[in-house]
């Protein structure tokens, strides 16, 4: 029986974003816009839906007198995640 | 990169590859500090070397060259930390690690001072009642120990990086611990010198000349 998967994570950007911050500790907002190729607003939309479902912690600070965006995975996001890849791999082998 | 594609499950595996990938691939350290640390340190065993070799002294103790190293090294630390846009989970660790290494390495002057000290005295000693020269020089132990410490860090970094060349400067580090026991001194400043530049001057090239080749492709990928 297939699961069905994740709708938040099964989405590209978001997607992107969750699979970059699985593999560091915390990134900055300018990071994931560099990798991701996404534009401001449009990453913006995506780590706030991100971020209302638990998946990420977002701290808005100063740096140098400049705005700084740091966004970091949660355990629940973690969790979530796990469970994505999991549910596609299961998808992927009973093919 | 468009939120609302719909991914088909290879597309998403693809994509989840990628993004890792891409994430693992930002970890990229200057390279200017490993690169300072092993000249200075190749350079002070060098200049020790022809002290011995040379038999002359210069009017200051040229180790005293790596206390003044610390005070770049401070700011090389902030401007790097400032620098980078990610945080890794191994970043903390690392920095601990190279702290209590620096803090080893200190105590460890300390220790051998001070049995340098003892030993001295002793040794006169020795001299005034047998008339004979104690066959036990504890200077030729000491590059061993030090050795024996520079190599423990190195290997740690290099291991959790992934970095080889680092992980074999470590391994290298401690093979010239092992050499140095049963060399003299002058073979063991040598060995010494040899280690700083593999375990750290090396390394620190190949770090920075990646590092170089990153941002001149992050500059073409933002024209």
């Amino acid at each position: 029986m297939f699961k069905d998967l994740d709708p938040i994570l099964h989405s590209q950007l978001r997607l992107a974003v969750m699979s970059l911050l699985i593999s560091v500790k915390e990134a900055e907002f300018t990071f994931l816009k560099e990798k991701t190729n996404a534009t401001a607003g449009n990453l913006s939309v995506q780590i706030q839906k991100l971020k209302e479902v638990g998946y990420i912690d977002v701290i808005k600070q100063f740096k140098d007198n400049y705005p700084q965006t740091i966004c970091k995975v949660t355990s629940i996001g973690i969790k979530a995640f796990e469970e994505y890849v999991k549910n596609l791999q299961v998808y992927l082998t009973q093919k | 990169m468009e939120q609302e594609k719909k991914l088909t499950e290879q597309e998403s595996l693809h994509l989840i590859t990628m993004m890792i990938n891409k994430a693992k691939e930002s970890y990229h350290d200057t390279g200017i500090g490993a690169i300072m640390w092993g000249a200075v340190i190749a350079i002070c065993s060098l200049v020790r070397l022809s002290e011995v070799h040379f038999g002359y002294k210069l009017p200051f103790d040229i180790y005293l060259l790596t206390l003044v190293a610390i005070i770049p090294q401070i700011f090389i630390s902030i401007k790097e930390k400032k620098e980078r846009k990610i945080k890794s989970y191994d970043d903390p660790y690392l920095d601990y690690i190279w702290l209590g290494f620096g803090i080893c390495i200190f105590l460890l002057i300390y220790i051998t001072n001070n049995i340098f000290g003892e030993w001295g005295s002793w040794a006169n000693e020795y001299k005034n009642i047998t008339g004979k020269t104690a066959s036990f020089r504890f200077s030729e132990y000491v590059a061993p120990l030090f050795l024996m410490l520079y190599g423990l860090p190195t290997f740690i970094t290099g291991s959790a990086c992934k970095f080889k060349p680092m992980l074999w400067g470590g391994i290298f580090c401690w093979i010239c611990c092992i050499v140095a026991i049963y060399t003299s001194v002058k073979i063991d400043l040598l060995l010494t010198a040899a280690s700083a530049i593999f375990a750290w001057l090396v390394p620190g090239v190949i770090m920075e000349k990646e590092y170089r080749m990153y941002k001149k492709e992050q500059a073409q990928l933002n024209v």
